[in-house]
């Protein structure tokens, strides 16, 4: 009876032209990360796994495009190229710039309309057609390579729109971007890509810094928490918005999943404020 | 030394170049309108078929072989039958059938797209080029011996970079021009003659060889169609009375007494003479090399769809390419010029000026032109191949195709040192195919780079092409925590177009909203705001004039409008959204343009 050394030895020996590692348990290395742009989720996260699928979840005014731009920002400053799939065009160039996004290194694609006449008027308008343009570019992207972060924008997309797209287009997506560097981003409402996805981060506000909180009694009522500001409201003139209501948020980001970390996720939260630009 | 490259049967093979399928047939090339079109050139296989030059067409399409039958494979046969196709088969196993001859009519841009990329393979070769005459050229190969090695191995790099631009060649070589123009019509392949040894060699050749370049040496000082005719004539009679003489190659010719030729031919039968012993040196009239790369190809029937058009473009893209190749040059811009089947007037024309000025608008209308502007200069047929396809098919010809030309403007070719440090970018070559897809998907100027315009007018930018930098970039590491912001700042979403809303206003501050967009997608902009700061009033561009219903978002067009930061709670429930909101001024209607996120 051999020793399982000299076993194993025989068997490696015997299979060692076709397979690299006949019996050697392969560990997965630990993926590269790259910055989210705020301190506080890399804290809470780690930053955003490269050939990984991450979303970030919420509701509208939870501060996900804030985030969003932060990302980009952070990937635009290593001078990556980017590409953002914005499915209902609400990209806004000037908020971008002002969160520090180098624009000349982000290619924005705007769906939403099309000139093919296969398309049909009725499927145009809908978020269903949009999301088909979305799954078709993201597709081209991520075949294409090349870009160091690939943003999907549904964050005006209704959920009940985005839970239609089958689970193979996101395991295609998590395939294809796999073996590259490639950050690939979901912003949207709730998750959708479920176990495809590497990092899913929710955020919620927890609180608005607001100039006239005349009534603080209804603010309340709806889970709001208002920080009075009593700066006066001149905004300069690079401000994306000119009345000036909103000083910033108070955001809680809360990791629902997390692939990159060794121990599983339990709802672990951390506290961060967006800060408007004027 | 000195090397003539010739092309025989130019014509032939000029078209041969756009279609390398018939160099497998006997091609007759046709001049001439029908019914008097003659044939014009004839390749080998042309010639073995019996066929001749000045021939009709329907002379020569007697000697053109009828298709064999052909027995499909599944037919049940009977054994007689299968005899008789056996018997068949066996006969041309033994006598291949002859090649089927095809006929095209003569193409003098696809002649010129020939010349151009025989012109382009030598002055890559050597700047000393004398362009003799479209089927062959002259090149000074001094002093290259020590770049391209012997004079054999020179040739044969020679002949392999004209096969690379589809044509086949014959190479002379001689110690000088005359004798090695005479080595390469007159013999095929590869010759090589060492000095001394030209009267030797060159003995063998028939006399018509001599005369054929003894004429052309002339041409260029004959420019009237009348002096063409009388060199043509002069020609004819010195070769009736070479015939007379029995003189019929260089080596008789050569020994005639020198005197006694001169008293009876005249200057032109020494010079006929010196030729013919191989002796003399001339100078070579140098051309310029040219900077102008066009392909073209004329089709027999026109082509209706875009899949066989993509055939056509792969063949004139390959050329193309070779050709900027041979001079180390890259493409910046592709400009694909389509000529469509003409159609009718819908207007009879009276006068010959009006005629004119029809005939030009048809053409015009004709002509269908697609410019693709590179971003980066490259070399990649099969980029451009799809590049094209991609273009055709969101903006189709609408009629058959009869003609195309494929220019290219060359560049230098982009040098890009990589590193292992670098960012991560796009090849360029990928990205142009991905940005034309994605444009096939999204529509025009949908995809590219936002340029924020200096203007105080909301949501003013304007899109760009997309371009990767990977020659700007520099290496640089990962972003450290010093890069990061612990407050990022807010964003606006952008509603495109803005939504119409109607708003109930309390003391003249807005109090609560409701859409008027029906689409479901809306229904979230609904409910009581709690909180509302401004009015904040502004206007623009109104010293600008009153601009039409066409005028597109980048052009000054007068606004003016009240804006209003709202937090809004939503009917469908207990969610609160911040959303920014206008009173147009000039309209006086209600929009929500963004919301904060």
């Amino acid at each position: 009876m051999p020793s399982p050394a000299a076993l194993r030895a025989h068997v490696e020996s015997a299979l060692g032209e076709r397979l690299a590692s006949t019996l050697l348990l392969r560990e997965k290395a630990a993926p590269l990360t790259v910055s989210t742009g705020v301190a506080g989720l890399d804290a809470l996260t780690g930053g955003l796994p490269r050939g990984a699928l991450s979303e970030i979840t919420g509701p509208a005014s939870s501060g996900r495009t804030g985030v969003m731009l932060a990302a980009l920002a952070g990937a635009t400053h290593r001078e990556e190229a980017c590409a953002l799939v914005d499915a209902s065009d609400n990209f806004d160039p000037a908020s971008a710039a002002a969160a520090g996004v180098d624009l000349d290194h982000l290619l924005w694609i705007r769906c939403g309309e099309s000139d093919r006449a296969s398309l049909r008027s009725t499927q145009r308008r809908t978020a269903l057609g949009r999301l088909e343009q979305v799954l078709k570019i993201t597709d081209l992207l991520l075949q294409g390579g090349g870009f160091g972060m690939v943003v999907l924008d549904l964050g005006d997309i209704p959920p009940e729109s985005v839970r239609r797209v089958p689970l193979t287009s996101w395991f295609r997506f998590r395939r294809t971007v796999e073996p590259t560097a490639t950050v690939l981003l979901i912003v949207e409402r709730e998750p959708c890509a479920k176990t495809c996805a590497s990092l899913v981060v929710r955020l919620q506000r927890t609180a608005v810094c607001a100039r006239d909180a005349a009534s603080p009694s209804e603010a309340e009522f709806h889970g709001w928490r208002v920080l009075s500001w009593t700066e006066p409201a001149i905004p300069p003139a690079n401000a994306v918005s000119h009345a000036a209501l909103l000083h910033g948020m108070q955001l809680r980001a809360e990791v629902v999943r997390s692939w990159t970390q060794r121990k599983p996720v339990q709802s672990v939260g951390a506290d961060f404020e967006l800060r408007a630009g004027w | 030394m000195f090397a003539c490259i010739h092309i025989p049967d130019f014509p032939v093979a000029a078209i041969v170049r756009a279609e390398s399928l018939l160099r497998e047939h006997a091609v007759a090339v046709l001049d001439g309108k029908p019914p008097q079109a003659r044939v014009f050139a004839l390749n080998d296989k042309g010639r073995q078929l019996g066929m001749e030059i000045g021939m009709t067409k329907l002379q020569a399409s007697i000697f053109a072989a009828a298709k064999p039958e052909r027995v499909p494979a599944t037919k049940m046969v009977t054994k007689k039958k299968s005899a008789q196709i056996e018997f068949a088969a066996r006969r041309t196993k033994t006598q291949p059938p002859p090649a089927n001859a095809i006929f095209r009519q003569r193409s003098p841009a696809q002649e010129d797209s020939a010349h151009a990329a025989l012109l382009d393979v030598a002055h890559a070769f050597t700047p000393r080029v004398e362009d003799t005459h479209p089927d062959r050229l002259l090149l000074d190969l001094g002093g290259l011996e020590r770049l391209y090695g012997s004079a054999p191995a020179m040739a044969r790099q020679l002949a392999s970079r004209v096969s690379s631009v589809g044509l086949d060649c014959n190479i002379g070589m001689a110690a000088n021009p005359e004798a090695a123009m005479h080595a390469a019509c007159g013999f095929s392949g590869i010759t090589v003659i060492p000095a001394g040894e030209e009267a030797r060699r060159l003995g063998i050749l028939p006399i018509t060889v001599l005369l054929d370049s003894f004429d052309l040496a002339h041409g260029s000082e004959v420019e009237t169609t009348a002096s063409v005719r009388e060199c043509n004539k002069l020609r004819e009679q010195i070769l009736d009375t070479l015939e007379r003489w029995g003189v019929r190659d260089f080596r008789t010719l050569a020994l005639l007494p020198e005197h006694a030729l001169a008293a009876r031919l005249g200057e032109a039968g020494t010079r006929l003479q010196r030729l013919s012993r191989g002796v003399g040196m001339r100078t070579l009239a140098l051309c310029e090399p040219q900077m102008h790369f066009e392909e073209a190809m004329e089709l027999e029937s026109a082509v209706e769809t875009l899949e066989p058009l993509s055939f056509l473009l792969n063949r004139l893209l390959e050329q193309l390419c070779a050709r900027l190749e041979a001079r180390a040059l890259a493409v910046q811009t592709l400009t694909l010029r389509l000529q469509l089947e003409l159609r009718v007037a819908d207007e009879q024309t009276t006068t010959l000026e009006e005629l004119h000025e029809s005939a030009n608008e048809t053409t015009a209308r004709n002509l269908h032109t697609r410019t693709l502007h590179l971003p980066v200069a490259m070399r990649a047929p099969k980029v451009f191949l799809k590049l094209l396809q991609l273009d055709l098919a969101a903006h189709p010809p609408g009629a058959p195709v009869c003609k195309l030309w494929l220019a290219a403007e060359p560049a230098r070719p982009r040098s890009a040192q990589r590193g292992l440090f670098l960012p991560i970018a796009p090849e360029a070559e990928k990205l142009e195919i991905t940005l034309a897809r994605i444009n096939g998907v999204v529509g025009e100027r949908r995809a590219g780079i936002a340029k924020v315009l200096d203007t105080y007018r909301p949501d003013a930018f304007h899109m760009e092409r997309f371009v990767s930098r990977q020659e700007d970039r520099t290496p640089g590491g990962d972003l450290t925590l010093s890069d990061t912001s612990s407050a990022p700042p807010v964003a606006l979403r952008i509603f495109r177009p803005a939504r119409r809303i109607r708003v109930q206003l309390t003391e003249g501050r807005p109090c609560r909203l409701a859409t008027l967009d029906r689409h479901a997608d809306h229904n979230e902009l609904q409910g009581k705001i709690l909180w509302s700061a401004g009015p904040w009033r502004s206007s623009g561009d109104w010293w600008a004039e009153q601009s039409d219903a066409e005028s597109t978002a980048e052009q000054a067009q007068a606004w003016g409008r009240e804006e209003w930061d709202i937090v809004l709670a939503t009917d469908n429930g207990n969610d609160v959204a911040l959303y920014r909101i206008y009173h147009d001024t000039g309209t006086g209607h209600w929009f929500a343009d963004a919301s904060y996120d």
